[in-house]
């Protein structure tokens, strides 16, 4: 690597990395972006339309060709988890930003919806969102694509909803229904989570880097894995250190300026392994407070057959995973707990058929209620907002380690009594309206099960409570930024990636004003 | 596809436009980086291979069972992917060994097919209500589970009993015409 100094260094390439890279080249400003995986070409590299009896044990590779290096678990590869997301794509409420003024519990945030309306228009338009314009406040509208028709299954989820007196609309997704920005519509084929072929879906390279990197802003630094930030004498991070995945050879890359955005909880693992006599308990956390308010998203779920379609002859309706979702409804109801739920459903492809397991029977009998059963199976997924506790954290291991020599992370997770209390709420309503609707149940999950990762390093006013400001510049460091699910001080039930991708442009924006001052 | 669903000429715009395994021509491609792509061709089907793991007397119980589980099993080389799953997973080994024998003395092999549901339905009915204490039921839950994973994951299973259609390139999705029917 040059000794050459970037304006600003970027750790991780994924929705965050991606959009804020693309921001900043736009804009002139010179990006190194270090990815500790390698390039993956979304056309060539995935297994996105392989079939189980492909493979002897049934498995299907998520990489094609025995791709190295690609590690599904921590996503790294260029585009990270914005390769095998599911595209949803919300705009947090006006309420999702003030929950603590408005149940006593959690966090504000430090800034209001109002701050982030334009960021989210920006990114709608830039990437493609479809969907339809509801008019709900929880769910602002925004500048959408259309959306794709409800499956019949979704039809009649919404009937049933509607019973209770609940609405049912298009779910928003940052996937492509007409062909824009040099990329196709999608094609339907169901296998969105496999990694899109096409990036009708969108992802961070395709969708934000690849066009910018005609600029010769934007250095991809592929294959290398941060293990510190250094800090200086003047309280300043003057870039990374990295190992290379393969070779394990360390290198630098200096910057003026670094943002880490390697994913939530790899956020904290940074900081807190990033230790110096200036910060013995990690970087950027006199505070304390880095690894601490891990609050991820729960989800419930009830597996069910949907009885008008048990028997029907098959269709074609794996479109592109779900179609169709149920809004919070609950900010106006009088309710026992603090925050709320939302549901997505109908994310599973056909390919899965695991709940034959658990179908009774055996012998022609059972072969058959499979059958009649199979257009008729629906997984419905309410997603839950946990509420900070101090049992809810993430930190290093003492003892182990992975295969780069860096501490192992550890989650600790704690289910509150107010998240009980959604938990059992959205089991028994998602249960209410699937009955609603005409179901048979097939299999309620019993325990919460934790999702879409939050917090660890939120923004605040006080930086004795927080990490961050509202730009993710850390109050400890003021030239060094986190973007990522980690920044947030509240989760909300909602799909977190596109108010992660606004909250970077708005970054970005900030940044390059900052870059134009020579303040940072 | 004339066969598909939702090709009733009626739809003029919805029309299968490609199958996986030939190479796709996008009705709006975007430019030349994506608008064709090449799927890869789709094998017959993997082989699992020959048992590796159960000896031929322990195969052929196996067989018998995963077939009276789900007809067509031994037919789809039900029998032969869960030799390689218990294979290559130790905690699997004990319960299948057990389970084996356990038939094996009963000479299950010998038995009528009446008397061979006699043994296994109660408990078939035990397991499904979610008993698994005995080394019976939880050598059962174990082939259930496996036949039931390998069966709905082969070809025979998923496309030609089940009537997979996903995986195919549409220009528009479909609406739903639930209330024609």
């Amino acid at each position: 690597m040059p000794s050459e100094v970037f304006d600003v260094v970027i750790i991780g390439s994924g929705a965050c990395g991606g959009t804020l890279a693309a921001h900043l080249a736009r804009a002139g400003v010179n990006v190194c972006v270090v990815e500790g995986g390698p390039k993956i070409e979304t056309r060539t590299d995935f297994n996105t339309h392989a079939m189980p009896y492909e493979f002897p044990n049934r498995g299907i590779p998520k990489m094609r060709n025995n791709k190295p290096g690609f590690d599904t678990e921590r996503s790294r590869g260029l585009g990270g988890k914005s390769m095998l997301w599911n595209a949803v794509a919300w705009r947090f409420g006006p309420r999702d930003f003030e929950g603590y003024t408005r149940d006593g519990v959690g966090y504000d945030w430090p800034i209001s919806y109002k701050d982030l309306a334009p960021y989210y228009d920006r990114i709608e338009r830039e990437v493609g969102v479809c969907g339809n314009l509801d008019g709900l406040e929880d769910l602002p509208d925004g500048f959408f694509l259309p959306p794709a028709p409800m499956k019949c299954s979704d039809i009649l989820i919404q009937r049933g909803a509607a019973k209770l007196g609940r609405k049912v609309i298009h779910v928003r997704k940052a996937t492509l229904t007409r062909p824009k920005f040099g990329r196709p519509a999608c094609h339907y084929c169901g296998n969105c989570m496999a990694g899109c072929d096409v990036a009708a879906k969108y992802n961070s390279w395709d969708g934000h880097m690849r066009p910018l990197m005609k600029s010769g802003k934007i250095t991809l630094q592929l294959d290398s894995v941060v293990f510190d930030i250094p800090v200086n004498a003047e309280n300043k991070v003057t870039g990374v250190k990295f190992v290379n995945r393969t070779t394990l050879a360390q290198g630098e890359v200096k910057g003026k300026v670094v943002v880490l955005a390697a994913a939530c909880v790899q956020n904290v693992a940074l900081l807190l392994q990033s230790k110096s006599s200036r910060y013995p308990n990690g970087l950027a956390n006199s505070s304390g407070r880095v690894g601490k308010d891990f609050m991820p998203h729960f989800t419930g779920g009830v597996e069910a057959f949907l009885k008008p379609l048990i028997g029907k002859q098959i269709t074609n309706d794996e479109g592109f995973l779900d179609h169709a979702y149920l809004p919070s409804f609950m900010h106006t109801q009088k309710r026992n707990y603090a925050r709320s739920w939302g549901a997505q459903f109908n994310y599973q492809n056909r390919r899965s058929v695991g709940w034959a397991r658990a179908l009774p029977g055996m012998g022609e009998a059972y072969k058959q209620a499979v059958k009649d059963r199979y257009p008729s199976y629906f997984v419905f997924s309410p997603y839950g907002e946990k509420t900070p506790d101090e049992k809810s954290y993430v930190d290093l291991d003492p003892g182990k380690k992975d295969k780069f020599g860096l501490p192992e992370v550890r989650r600790f997770l704690y289910w509150n009594e107010n998240d009980m209390k959604i938990f059992r709420d959205m089991q028994q309503q998602s249960r209410a309206i699937l009955e609603a609707a005409g179901a048979e149940i097939h299999r309620v999950y019993e325990e919460p099960r934790p999702n879409h990762e939050i917090g660890g390093t939120i923004m605040g006013k006080d930086p004795r409570k927080s990490v961050t400001d509202s730009f993710g510049r850390t109050h400890d460091v003021n030239n060094l930024y986190t973007l990522g699910g980690n920044i947030l001080p509240s989760a909300s039930e909602k799909n977190p990636t596109h108010t992660f991708m606004a909250v970077s442009a708005r970054t970005a924006e900030h940044l390059i004003e900052q870059l134009k001052k020579g303040s940072v | 596809m004339s066969d598909n669903h939702y090709d009733d000429g009626r739809r003029e715009t919805i029309k299968i436009i490609g199958a996986i395994g030939i190479q796709c021509a996008f009705p709006f491609a975007g430019d030349e980086l994506y608008g064709q792509h090449q799927h890869p061709v789709a094998s017959r089907g993997a082989d699992p291979g020959p048992p590796k793991f159960f000896n031929p007397d322990q195969f052929a119980i196996l067989s018998k069972i995963s077939d009276l589980i789900v007809p067509g099993a031994v037919k789809a080389q039900v029998p032969n992917y869960i030799d390689l799953v218990v294979r290559s997973n130790d905690g699997h080994r004990k319960t299948y060994t057990d389970g084996l024998a356990w038939l094996a003395e009963k000479n299950f092999l010998k038995l009528t097919e009446a008397e061979q549901l006699a043994i296994l339905e109660p408990i078939c009915v035990a397991v499904d209500r979610g008993e698994t204490t005995t080394l019976e039921q939880k050598f059962f839950r174990a082939a259930k589970n496996m036949t039931a994973d390998g069966y709905y994951t082969s070809r025979a299973g998923l496309v030609e009993d089940l009537g997979y259609l996903g995986n195919q390139v549409l220009a528009e999705f479909p609406e739903c015409k639930l209330d024609e029917h």
